[in-house]
Parts: C-alpha cells; structure tokens; sequence
C-alpha cells in the first residue's frame, strides 16, 4: 500500500523552504492576488518567487501545487486564467481549482496539466465528484471538513479519484465555498476575494485585562485575562444568545487528526494536507515535522506517537472535528 | 515523492544552547537600552546604519518594506527601557524610543504609531528573526497588538518570509570587534554558561542573591523573568 503524501502550506518563499526541509512531499501555494484563498498582506508568491520555489522543490523530488482556488465574477475572468497559464508556464505539478468555468478553461488550454479540485468547491458527495472527473478530468479532490471517517470510506469506495483531506490546522466548521459570514461583517469575500476576516477590518483592542477583537465594527469576542485568544473569524465568535456569551457556531480550535491516521489509511485516503498559509515558518516548519514523524512511524508499523503540537494551535485547544462526532 | 534522503533534521536547541540564547538576548536588550542615551541624532544615525545593513543582506524583504503604504509601526517591548518605532514605505526608518517609568504609557504610545506589538523582547527578538510563530504567540496572549491589524500582518509576513535573520550579529557588526568577538563568545557561551550555572547552584542562597542582582543590573531586568 502506497504511503500517505503530505501536502504543507506556505505563504512566502521561506516559508516554502521551511516545508520542504521538514518533510513535506507537496507544497501548495497561491499567486499574489485574489485568485486565492488566502490573499492577506504580505503574503503569497510573485510569478518569479514561484519559478525559485519550484527549482528548489523539485530538486529535492517535492512537488508544488498552486491554489487558484476563489471565483472569478462575470467581466473579470483574466486574472484568474492568467493565474492558471502561468502555472502551467511555470511547471508546477498541479494546480487546485473550485470553479467549474475555471476549470474548463485549464483543461482545455492546458490538457497536461494535473487539476485538484478545491476544498472550496465543496464537493462532498459521489456524483459531484465523478461530475468533475468526467467534465474536466480531475484527478483529485479535497474533501470540506465536514465528513466523518466512515463517510469519508464510502465515498472512496465509490469513486476512483484520489481524495485529499486536511489533518491539522484552521478548522472552517461551515462548508468551504459556501461561507457568507465574513462577506456580511466586512462586504468582502473569503470566495471571491480571497479574503475570510479581512485584516483591515480587523482590530483588537485592550479592555482591562481582556482582549477584544472586532470585525467590521462587531464586537465578536472578548477574552477575559489569561484565556487563550483565537482568530477574529464570525464562525468563532462569542456571542450572547439566551443565557449568556456562548460559542454558537465553533469554538477557537484548531484540527489536529494525527491520532486518526490508521482510520483514515483505512477509508482509502491518498493526501493529508496541513493547513496554515498564513502561518509563519516556525509553524510550518514545527508541524510538518512532527506529521512526517508520525507518517514514517506509521508506514513502518509502529503506533503512532504523541507528538505535542499544543503550542501551534488556536485557542490552546484541539478537536478531530467533525472526523470522529458527526458535526453538521 | 519526494526523495526520503534530502529530508534535513532540523535540531531542537539544547539546554546549553537555550542558556546561552537567554544570555545573548539579554545583553542585546541591555544595549538596546544604551542607544537613546546617545542622544538622538546619534542613535537615529546608529540605526539608519542598521537598517541599511540589514536592507543590504535581505534586498527582498526591505523593497516589499519600502513599497507599503507610509504608515509607523511602534515594537515596544514590555520589559525593556525603549521601543523602537518603525517607518514603513519610501521613507523608511527606525527610531529608538523611551518607555514611561512602570511600563509604557500605552495611550501615549498608540498615539505616535498606527500600530503597536507589544510583548516580551526576548519574543519579539524570536519573532523578528523567524524563530517563532506569532499566531502561537498571539494565541497565547504573550503578544498583543492594537490599531492598524493589516499594517502589522504585512509586516510581520513580509519579515517572516526571509529566511532566518540574526539581529544580534548584523548589530553586532557595524560595532567592529564585537563582530569578530560574537562567533567566538557563541561557540563558548553555552558550556561556559552552563558551569556558571553548576558553580552556582553550589552556594550559598545569600551569595546567589547578589549574582542575580548583578545580572539584573547588566541585563536592565529582574531575575527569573526569563530574560
């Protein structure tokens, strides 16, 4: 049986080599514009910052993927096809794309051109994927965060695409793709633009010994002296409903399924992916280490070790999400 | 796949390695502390020439710099006499600042930057030279930031994205001997260190007392705040 592949995040260049130097056997990345997920400040890769990233990746036998992965809106589709000429010019080894008219377009100008379906198309059910497969050739889709293991072992036992699945880092309790919290806090896109919690809408601010965080101008949480902070996202806010402040929609945590490699080698998955392009290298570098640690332990038959990554995580908590309790 | 065997080993430091860290991290904080004392036009002067080395040895990360919108960026370290407030775009700079007496006025502070990092200088330093994540550090409340957000996360990605810095030595560099004095005083300052430290715990708690006063008073902190 072939081994897991681990698929690392960077969102810059060092951050890229961190990975590579770690362990990882694919990084995945994203142009410097609003063609992906994650465009915030200062982050991403000019084209000539993923030519050097692709020299030093492959000349250690790693892979780079390239995330163009928002939707293009009627009238603008050039940066977007853009985006996915110069991938292919650039010799990156796959590409990760949601949208269907964008994904027509790469298979058709670019037939050699592996295409990964995103997270960001959601597609969670046997026949969108096969959909996708026979309209465009994808040959692998990473499933939304929102299946259980058992579902994830039916769904492969159906399909004859590789499938994907995110192993640690943010956790999007909503359908990826389909999220409108952030769009109606701040008027700007995780799926159009790129951006979920847009920084410049953002602001934290001291109150005695609490920390406040806004979005938009929304109080969205306040975290009392010594309680560990999370990310200013609207799915994990606190807000007073009933009895008191509560987290309606999902605490600050983050994933983290190392425990879970044996049930997830069993439900026929091919890639594990670390989450975290916004994160910084020591990030990246501490975690895909302890995943290619656990990977190798785990290839060689031997359990699975404990290896602490409570340092990393938001919220100073961690879950298997929705992997092991049925979340919806 | 890639190829099992080109896997580096990235090494965890040793006790003797984090010793000798805390030590050089509090006497690169107890400079920082002489630098206003030069007066101002002197130490903008020692800092521009900083800045320019450090833009000499990372052209990357100090044209991304230059290329942001004007805005300031106060880093002040909370246990630490002075800030330094950091200009950002074409005009870019640095400026050592005195911090108020019991800590910084924060008002005061947040009034001449449109953003502000405060946090330990030893973290700060960490995260400065790429050796820790500053979301762990944010989550864990060691690290708090107010005004601009966008300001500080480009300017913390855009650091974050060379590859590691070494503040100490490029500082340590524009002050001649010290530069050919830091390789040699890093390769001996763990075990040395570390036998100061067995001689140490050997006497007696009076005599201990006084040794940590001292370090306190070279170092411009209190003993066991973990420098």
């Amino acid at each position: 049986m072939d081994n897991f592949e681990l698929i690392c995040p960077a969102g810059t260049p060092a951050a890229l080599r961190a990975a590579v130097d770690a362990g990882a056997d694919a990084v995945y990345l994203g142009f410097r514009d609003e063609t992906n997920a994650r465009n915030f400040p200062g982050l991403n890769f000019t084209r000539q910052d993923v030519a050097d990233a692709v020299d030093y990746a492959h000349a250690r036998r790693v892979e780079v993927y390239v995330a163009i992965n928002t939707y293009p809106q009627a009238g603008n589709l050039g940066p977007w096809q853009k985006a996915v000429d110069d991938a292919a010019r650039l010799k990156v080894d796959a590409v990760i794309l949601a949208d269907p008219g964008l994904l027509a377009y790469a298979a058709k100008r670019h037939p050699d051109l592996r295409l990964h379906l995103s997270v960001q198309a959601s597609a969670a059910n046997v026949e969108a994927i096969r959909l996708y497969r026979d309209a465009f050739g994808v040959r692998r889709v990473v499933l939304p965060r929102v299946l259980t293991v058992p579902e994830i072992a039916k769904l492969n036992a159906e399909i004859d695409i590789e499938t994907e699945v995110f192993v640690f880092g943010g956790l999007c309790p909503m359908a990826e793709g389909r999220c409108s919290l952030s769009s109606y806090a701040t008027g700007l896109s995780p799926n159009k633009q790129g951006v979920c919690s847009p920084a410049n809408h953002v602001r934290y601010e001291q109150r005695g010994g609490a920390l406040a965080s806004t979005l938009g101008g929304f109080t969205i949480n306040v975290f009392g002296e010594g309680e560990q902070a999370g990310y200013p996202t609207l799915c994990k806010g606190r807000f007073v409903a009933g009895d008191g402040p509560a987290y309606l929609f999902e605490e600050p945590t983050s994933l983290n399924a190392m425990d879970l490699l044996p049930e997830l080698k069993a439900a026929g998955v091919r890639a594990l992916k670390i989450e975290g392009r916004q994160r910084g290298k020591a990030y990246i570098a501490a975690v895909v280490r302890a995943y290619r640690e656990a990977l190798e332990s785990f290839a060689a038959g031997r359990p699975v070790p404990h290896i602490d990554l409570q340092a990393m995580v938001e919220g100073g908590t961690q879950t298997t999400g929705a992997y092991t309790r049925g979340w919806r | 796949m890639r190829d099992p065997d080109a896997a580096q080993t990235v090494s965890t430091p040793t006790v003797s390695e984090d010793r000798a860290r805390r030590f050089e991290t509090g006497l690169s904080r107890a400079g920082l502390g002489l630098v206003p004392r030069l007066g101002r036009r002197a130490s903008d002067a020692l800092l521009a020439r900083l800045l320019r080395l450090l833009a000499d040895r990372h052209p990357r990360a100090f044209e991304a710099l230059r290329e942001m919108p004007d805005a300031s960026v106060l880093i002040e370290p909370v246990d630490a006499p002075v800030a330094l407030l950091m200009r950002v775009g074409r005009d870019l700079s640095l400026h050592a600042l005195p911090r108020g007496v019991h800590g910084a006025d924060e008002a005061a502070a947040d009034a001449v930057a449109d953003a502000v990092i405060r946090g330990p200088y030893a973290r700060l330093l960490d995260l400065l030279e790429g050796r820790i994540d500053g979301d762990a550090l944010f989550f864990r409340r060691e690290l708090s930031i107010s005004g601009d957000t966008a300001l500080i996360l480009a300017l913390r990605n855009t650091l974050d994205g060379e590859d590691e810095m070494d503040l100490v030595a490029d500082a340590a560099s524009i002050a001649g001997p010290l530069a050919r004095a830091l390789p040699v005083l890093r390769r001996n300052a763990g075990p040395v260190l570390d036998r100061i430290e067995a001689a140490r715990r050997l006497l007696p708690p009076p005599l201990r007392r006084g040794i940590e006063r001292v370090e306190a008073r070279i170092t411009g902190t209190l003993p066991g705040s973990g420098m």
